[in-house]
């Protein structure tokens, strides 16, 4: 079956969408040298820049989120595939400065071999920059090694909390330390319902029966590990916040940040309907719900399925999630 | 006659591997397709290309200079995990040699273990993990063990490209426990590797390279 997409020349896909994006919100971001998004206005170099990595075709993630009080720049490779170290060193030269350089990179492999290629030309270049990496998918199990867990959208409200410190002037080691504790307490589960066509080979990228439904689905359609029948709204919620809550240690009197992540063909309607159901299930256990977010943050083309996310909260990072942002998809006055 | 390779020998080795490559695209993009997301052939397209283009464009005719310029145009072509590991691969061969470097087969053999030594701190792959290294490792074995007992480069290409075939096709039935397809787990078995292919391809356009060179 052919592809259904309004789409031009595939080879082209990313350079287009970034031409459209960044003139879209040409009073928040501008493209620098083909793949990097920064922000139209630069902040004060006094200040710790917040730098990410990523492939394109997950719009508007990553580079949505880039504007005040989040990302100073967001490197994008092509679709589903990570950027070049060359771009991303290119990207810290950019933001080079004394106080330094947080580096979010979400582990996938071709992420982190180019962000750790990228870390060992800027230890030579002598360009100041600690790198942080996010593995929240708690599918293989909340307690296996931190290289089989994959970074999915818990990265976006870490860019907040952490763009939201830098923005405050703190140092590079406390917005790091910051950015750890949030990446520390944080997990994510996804779940898929129907695939999506990779744009540029026009192939789905995985198949699933009319009837069922998987759980760990990764960001780029890599299976996950439990495939079941369909279940209702609320079975699936409920399933996915009692692994989550787990997974973080939440208990009664706790605070938790709660995210439902749509991946690109499930409807909002859907995305409140299960948000509904996660909520009134950690409220019964007495815990409070006491930051939201219900929408596209990260998607997969038009896939379908979501990702259910949950952080525990102390008062800073409650804080620093409330501070204010200005970035073309999330935005706190 | 002396049993040399030179700037003008690696050329032709590397012109011809990355054809072999780019003519195996939509094969490696549809091997994908059942264990990943469907976009290797694209991915290590790209790679090819910036081998290709880096040795048309270079006017150093220095081996030194053109292997890092090939290892960093293929890190820059965002092709994800593909683009530092093929980067690295020539980046290290770069680094192990002098500038004027004319290899008999045991420093050619040297050169390609120090691209592998370089490419492999990037993973943590071992054979067995149904990757590339599946293909890279009997490959360099072969290489090695070629050179030690004094056989030619011509012969050493030769068991190397074999020993690289071998290994991809070993693959096929292995269980992933690296890179995305390591998430279907069993699913997996059945399906031949295709980094571990594309690498074959690589060393198997050496082999041919040569001879027709």
């Amino acid at each position: 079956m052919g592809m259904k997409k309004f789409i031009n020349n595939p080879d082209n896909l990313t350079a287009e969408l970034l031409e459209g994006y960044c003139s879209a919100y040409s009073n928040k971001v501008q493209l620098v040298s083909d793949k990097i998004v920064m922000r139209l206005k630069p902040k004060d170099k006094s200040k710790v820049a917040l730098l990410t990595l990523g492939g394109a075709g997950h719009e508007p993630a990553l580079s949505g989120f880039v504007g005040e009080g989040m990302l100073d720049a967001s490197v994008v490779g092509d679709i589903f595939a990570a950027p070049g170290a060359p771009k991303v060193i290119e990207a810290m030269r950019l933001l080079k400065r004394d106080a330094g350089i947080l580096f979010v990179v979400l582990n996938h492999a071709g992420d982190v071999m180019s962000g750790n290629m990228a870390m060992e030309m800027a230890k030579q270049e002598g360009i100041n920059v600690k790198m942080i990496l996010t593995h929240e998918d708690i599918a293989p199990g909340a307690d296996s090694p931190i290289e089989n867990r994959r970074g999915l959208a818990g990265c976006i409200p870490l860019y907040k909390v952490a763009g939201a410190a830098a923005e405050a002037g703190k140092s590079l080691d406390e917005v790091y330390n910051i950015a750890e504790k949030f990446n520390n307490n944080m997990a994510t589960l996804a779940v898929a319902l129907k695939p999506a066509t990779h744009p540029q080979s026009g192939q789905e990228i995985f198949t699933l029966a009319e009837d069922e439904m998987e759980i760990g689905m990764g960001q780029h359609g890599e299976a996950g590990t439990g495939r079941s029948q369909m279940l209702s709204a609320d079975e699936t919620a409920v399933k996915m916040i009692t692994q989550l809550i787990m997974a973080v240690k939440a208990k009664k009197g706790d605070k938790i940040h709660l995210m439902i992540n749509g991946a690109g063909a499930t409807t909002q309607m859907e995305m409140f309907i299960v948000y509904r159901a996660a909520k009134k299930y950690v409220q019964g256990l007495g815990i409070k719900v006491v930051h939201s977010l219900v929408g596209e943050y990260l998607t997969v083309q038009e896939m379908g399925g979501f990702q259910m996310f949950v952080a525990k909260l102390d008062d800073e990072l409650l804080k620093l999630m409330y501070a204010p942002a200005d970035a073309p998809y999330w935005t706190v006055r | 006659m002396a049993d040399n390779i030179g700037y003008e020998g690696i050329v032709k080795l590397l012109k011809a591997a990355a054809e072999k490559i780019k003519a195996n695209r939509d094969y490696l993009s549809k091997l994908d397709s059942a264990t990943g997301d469907g976009d290797h052939g694209t991915a290590v397209f790209k790679v090819a290309d910036a081998i290709t283009g880096t040795i048309a464009k270079d006017n150093s005719k220095n081996l030194k200079i053109l292997l890092k310029d090939i290892g960093w145009a293929a890190m820059s072509t965002d092709a994800g995990s593909t683009s530092p590991l093929y980067g690295s691969l020539f980046m290290g061969m770069s680094e192990s040699i002098a500038d004027d470097a004319l290899l008999d087969c045991k420093a050619f053999v040297s050169m390609m273990e120090a691209g592998v030594t370089k490419l492999r701190k990037n993973t943590k792959a071992e054979v067995g993990c149904k990757t590339m290294i599946d293909t890279l490792v009997p490959a360099i074995t072969a290489l090695r063990g070629a050179a030690d007992s004094g056989k030619s480069i011509a012969q050493a290409l030769s068991d190397g490209a074999d020993a690289a075939v071998k290994g991809a096709e070993s693959t096929k039935e292995m269980k992933a426990t690296f890179g995305r397809a390591k998430n279907i787990g069993e699913r997996s078995i059945g399906h031949i590797d295709p980094g571990a292919t594309s690498m074959s391809l690589l060393f198997v356009g050496m082999k041919e390279g040569y001879q027709n060179g």
